[in-house]
């Protein structure tokens, strides 16, 4: 099965300008106006037609990307600010001044005489009237909408300084089946719903799927023979193995952020301790050592420290330590339990499952344990995990059926959003931008 | 041979049984197999009191009367050396869920334990864990429940 066609997808030669200089100051609270009219085309004749409408559809693309943003507000696109091709380099700043934007795309969609596409696009600074950055790509029309993420993705940087989730993938545990018997299948999208996938069959329960840094391939656990054991999948080519030899149980897999090393837990006994070991198997190193439950690990960003949940005080808390096993130190402190954290892709905060009786919410804290804020009401909301952006997140909600779904969150505020997904979906996990 | 028995086994088992699933180790001759693990199947809960073994939310501690009833379990175990089990652990449902697989798997592994200290042979228990996916009983307890070997799907889920 093939699930990313990264193959196809070449980033073409127009170099990246020198400066991105940040247009607006990151963390200002009012959104940033920015214009996308129309992207054009050099093509002329039919060909010109054929390629406007692709060059709306990216545009409209950017515009539904930036829009679910809270840091810009597009202006919508008119086919009336339709501009020429020359014109993608040199747009008219004063018209756009004027309009109250601060940022301008533009960009152009050619067709090449192997049936592929070049697509290039620029962002400006409206008031200094300067160029912030460019790309361009050659792909196959399939893939335009990945080259208008990346569009998206290099206005929203230019902009905010910090990297779009728009060309993410997100991987899920998609459930069907009656309640207690569910049948449970890994399923892998594109962070807008597109290119839907499924990479495992029913028969075997499965848990927590999580992509590796650039989502070419993902670890899960399976429960085949009631052993939980770490699988790992190759997405391009659907090729699956064990991450390990042997019986031992081993869950809560997540790939180290340059996506060579898996950090898990093992079962020895009945003591579950945390462990490191290369993406393709060997012998794992084991970090932790405590007689209690230590479990859901995840490296910093910078791949320097691993935060993890142990419930060797009584209950469950959050632990960070070096990513050698050294230094551990507690970080959660209150009658409530903590578990599940993931480290934002910045490495500012740490996003957890914060339980209290039998209600569970979502929340964040900084890394020395500062700052808590429970984001959600709850009752039983769980399993957060970034978006690249670090500015919001995904989760699993279940209903009060005990349907569970996936809602999506954005840090600066408002109520959470389900995500439309083809049937129930647990354990979501959101991947960095891909290549 | 033995498969063709095994499938039988299953079918005769209902799917809301609570009952542990027991499989014939050395069975002599395959005669009235339907039967006879149904008869041991009662005859185990009847004898040991039950199949399931609580604990207290969020603990995998054997309680005085989990060790009760894991004692007579283990009598009835020394009894019929042919039959194998296999101890489920179950998590709590409001728990998280790697969590609830490791206490699944802890509170499984302590029950097994106890069986092997009181002087069972390894090889006739076995320890899995369901974590929250199989929830057990509704109450806020949890539930070890025995099935047969693992050739054997469990008898309960």
């Amino acid at each position: 099965m093939k699930v990313i066609r990264a193959g196809y997808f070449a980033l073409l030669v127009i170099a990246f300008a020198g400066g991105s200089a940040n247009a607006a100051q990151p963390g200002t609270p009012a959104a940033t106006v920015i214009a996308i009219p129309p992207m054009t085309t050099p093509d002329a004749g039919n060909k010109g037609n054929e390629m406007l409408a692709l060059a709306w559809q990216a545009t409209k693309l950017i515009q539904m990307d930036l829009g679910q943003t809270s840091e810009l507000m597009p202006l919508e696109p008119n086919r009336k600010d339709y501009y020429s091709y020359p014109e993608v380099t040199a747009p008219s700043f004063p018209k756009w001044r004027d309009r109250g934007a601060k940022a301008l795309v533009t960009g152009f969609v050619q067709s090449r005489s192997d049936g592929r596409l070049t697509i290039g696009c620029y962002v400006y600074d409206v008031d200094k009237g300067r160029e912030l950055g460019r790309i361009g790509f050659v792909a196959v029309p399939g893939d335009l909408r990945r080259a208008a993420h990346k569009c998206s993705g290099l206005a929203y940087k230019s902009i905010t300084g910090s990297p779009g989730m728009f060309d993410t993938r997100i991987a899920y545990v998609a459930e069907t089946g009656a309640l207690g018997a569910r049948v449970k299948r890994i399923a892998v999208m594109d962070s807008d719903g597109h290119d839907h996938s499924y990479v495992t069959q029913g028969g075997t329960s499965v848990l927590t799927p999580r992509l590796s840094p650039k989502a070419h391939r993902l670890a899960y656990v399976s429960l085949e023979g009631g052993v939980p054991q770490v699988r790992i999948i190759d997405l391009d080519s659907g090729r699956q193995q064990s991450l390990l030899q042997g019986q031992a149980m081993s869950f809560a897999p997540r790939y180290s952020p340059d996506g060579t090393k898996i950090v898990f837990s093992m079962m020895l006994g009945a003591n579950s301790d945390i462990y490191v070991v290369g993406e393709s198997g060997g012998m794992p190193r084991r970090l932790t050592t405590s007689p209690g439950i230590d479990t859901d690990p995840c490296f910093s960003p910078d791949g320097n420290r691993i935060v993890f949940e142990s419930d060797r005080s009584g209950t469950q808390q959050l632990y960070v330590m070096d990513a050698d096993g050294s230094n551990e130190r507690r970080i959660s402190f209150s009658t409530a339990a903590y578990s599940a954290p993931e480290w934002s892709p910045d490495g500012k905060l740490i996003a957890f499952t914060w339980r209290f009786g039998d209600t569970r919410r979502i929340g964040i804290m900084n890394p020395d344990g500062t700052g808590e804020k429970i984001l959600t009401d709850g009752p039983a909301d769980e399993e957060p995990s970034w978006a690249a952006s670090s500015r919001e997140l995904v989760f699993q909600r279940t209903d009060s059926a005990g349907r569970p779904s996936i809602y999506r969150l954005s840090l600066e505020g408002g109520p959470a959003t389900k995500m439309t997904i083809p049937q129930d979906g647990s354990d979501p996990n959101w991947s960095g931008t891909m290549d | 041979m033995r498969k063709l028995l095994l499938l039988a086994l299953l079918i005769a088992v209902p799917a809301t049984a609570q009952l542990p699933g027991l499989r014939r180790r050395d069975a002599p001759p395959p005669a009235p197999v339907q039967n006879s693990i149904e008869v041991l199947r009662a005859d185990f809960s009847a004898q040991s009191g039950g199949t399931i073994v609580y604990f207290a939310p969020g603990s995998a501690q054997l309680s005085a009367q989990a060790r009760t009833l894991l004692s007579a379990q283990a009598t009835w175990l020394r009894q019929h050396p042919e039959v194998a089990v296999r101890m489920e652990g179950h998590g709590d449902p409001t728990d998280t869920r790697d969590h609830a697989l490791a206490l699944g798997a802890e509170r499984a592994v302590q029950a097994r334990d106890y069986l092997i200290l009181l002087g069972l042979p390894s090889a006739q228990v076995s320890a899995m864990t369901w974590g929250k996916e199989r929830p057990g009983p509704p109450s806020a307890v949890t539930t070890i429940q025995l099935s047969g070997g693992p050739a054997l799907v469990p008898a309960a889920g």
